[in-house]
């Protein structure tokens, strides 16, 4: 029953803290851009997420960072929730199979994750559409890229203060 | 690896996958939906209270980030402006006042055209977009509809993509979405204003299709034509900053600065209508890339 509790207000405080920063992302002015680049601070809050809970939860998360960000970009929704909603399937389930969940092996998660979401962005949304998808990518997705992973460290610590402190004593035994 | 597949987690994963593959089918072809708009009623009154705030903020740090002499130089600067616009404004009545007796005395009548215009703030500006699209407070309860134009006191800045119940979508003029029917009114010759990335990321447009024997000179001012009736008509676009030969055809292009820093809109205003709207073709397609035949 606690355990159940406890969940939910840690699912509760994952879903606050992806509102609150897709706020942050899209406020104009909030964050500086470098380069033109802004971050998307939903890609490293979704994908360290995925790395404390189970598979389907961050499914479920990753859907809800991935239509935000779609809403966020455009009408048409469903494109970053797949992408994403995928990704942190997987992500739970490596995690819990193959490796401990440490901040060297989240940023190595962030780095191919966010990497595959960018370069699927790149892909899907611009490529086929776009002239000079090239430069587009050099100067636009690149620099997003490496300024969005600046973020892994410093979200990845956030959710682990979360789980950790809304996680019944014997779950984060585990 | 075999049982995987018959957990309980994987069958949530592929209904999923479904679910949202028919998502993207259904937003791809039915434009806006229930979900968009629940996720607009959630996120827009955050963002609002979010864009003052920071807005706020910056205000005051820009201000207070000036020195004494900057704000003296600034203050002389506005002073000077404002007497010579004082003079011009004097002359603007002189001329409206010999206008309107000119008329009378001409028997000339012409309904007076007015473009219905709705203030809005941009609360959200999407850093996944590389044309620099950007949302505004208000959507289709305050009248707001797809293919409305949007301006600012500088210009035009862009198009409504997507017009949800409370906020709405901008796609900015700089995108490659958007094609403009131009005119220069100095030299009356016309064109089609779009951009693409490498333009965009410099904040410039393009106004394409001049004859080789073209007129346009740097400094001209580029306007609206109102041809296809998507834009209202005389609404400043920028400023001509250089004319150069086409790379593909016999035809001349000029580069043009737009007046509003696009990639920097904060208050603008939504055309929601305007007289002779949606009597003709739009512009805002892609499947017309050039959108040569409605500029003509």
């Amino acid at each position: 029953m606690i355990g159940d509790v406890n969940k939910l207000v840690r699912y509760l405080a994952y879903t606050l803290e992806i509102l609150v920063l897709f706020m942050v992302q899209e406020t104009p002015g909030l964050l500086p851009a470098i380069g033109g680049a802004r971050p998307v601070l939903l890609f490293p809050a979704v994908v360290t997420i995925a790395m404390f809970e189970a598979e389907v939860p961050a499914l479920g998360f990753g859907v809800l960072g991935g239509l935000l960000c779609d809403f966020g970009f455009s009408g048409m929704l469903g494109f970053h929730a797949l992408v994403l909603g995928l990704l942190c399937f997987f992500i739970s389930l490596s995690v819990r199979v193959y490796f401990q969940s440490n901040l060297a092996t989240a940023i190595l998660t962030g780095v191919w994750s966010i990497g595959l979401t960018v370069v699927a962005q790149w892909f899907f949304l611009y490529f086929f559409q776009y002239s000079h998808p090239a430069y587009a990518f050099t100067h636009h997705y690149l620099p997003k890229y490496g300024y969005t992973l600046l973020f892994v460290p410093l979200v990845y610590l956030l959710n682990r203060g979360l789980s950790q402190a809304l996680r019944p004593q014997e779950d984060s035994r585990l | 690896m075999k049982d995987f597949f018959k957990t309980s987690s994987f069958k949530v994963l592929a209904i999923v996958v479904v679910v949202l593959l028919g998502l993207i089918i259904y937003t791809a072809t039915a434009g806006g939906s229930l979900l968009a708009n629940m996720l607009g009623f959630v996120t827009s009154p955050m963002q609002s209270v979010s864009t003052m705030a920071t807005g706020s903020v910056t205000e005051f740090v820009d201000l207070d980030a000036l020195s004494r002499d900057e704000l003296r130089t600034m203050v002389e600067s506005l002073t000077q402006e404002n007497a010579q616009l004082r003079e011009k404004l004097v002359d603007y009545d002189n001329t409206l006042q010999e206008n309107q007796q000119l008329k009378v005395q001409l028997k000339i009548t012409e309904e007076a055209p007015e473009n219905t215009l709705r203030a809005a703030t941009v609360i959200g500006r999407d850093p996944n977009d590389v044309f620099y699209g950007f949302s505004i407070d208000q959507g289709t309860l305050a009248g707001v509809e797809v293919g409305d134009p949007v301006i600012t006191q500088q210009g035009l800045v862009g198009i409504v993509s997507q017009a949800y119940a409370t906020t709405s979508k901008v796609t900015n003029i700089l995108s490659e979405d958007v094609k403009v029917s131009a005119v220069v009114p100095a030299r009356g010759e016309s064109g089609v204003i779009s951009s693409d990335v490498t333009s965009a990321s410099a904040g410039l447009l393009r106004l394409s299709y001049l004859a080789s024997d073209t007129q346009v000179q740097p400094g001209d001012i580029v306007t609206t034509s109102g041809a296809g009736s998507t834009y209202p008509k005389d609404i400043i676009i920028g400023q001509v900053q250089s004319v150069q030969k086409a790379e593909n055809d016999i035809s001349y292009y000029a580069v043009v600065k737009p007046y509003e820093d696009l990639n920097d809109v904060e208050d603008t205003f939504v055309i929601i209508d305007f007289p002779g709207a949606g009597d003709g073709e739009e512009l805002f397609t892609q499947e017309d890339p050039d959108g040569k035949e409605d500029a003509e």
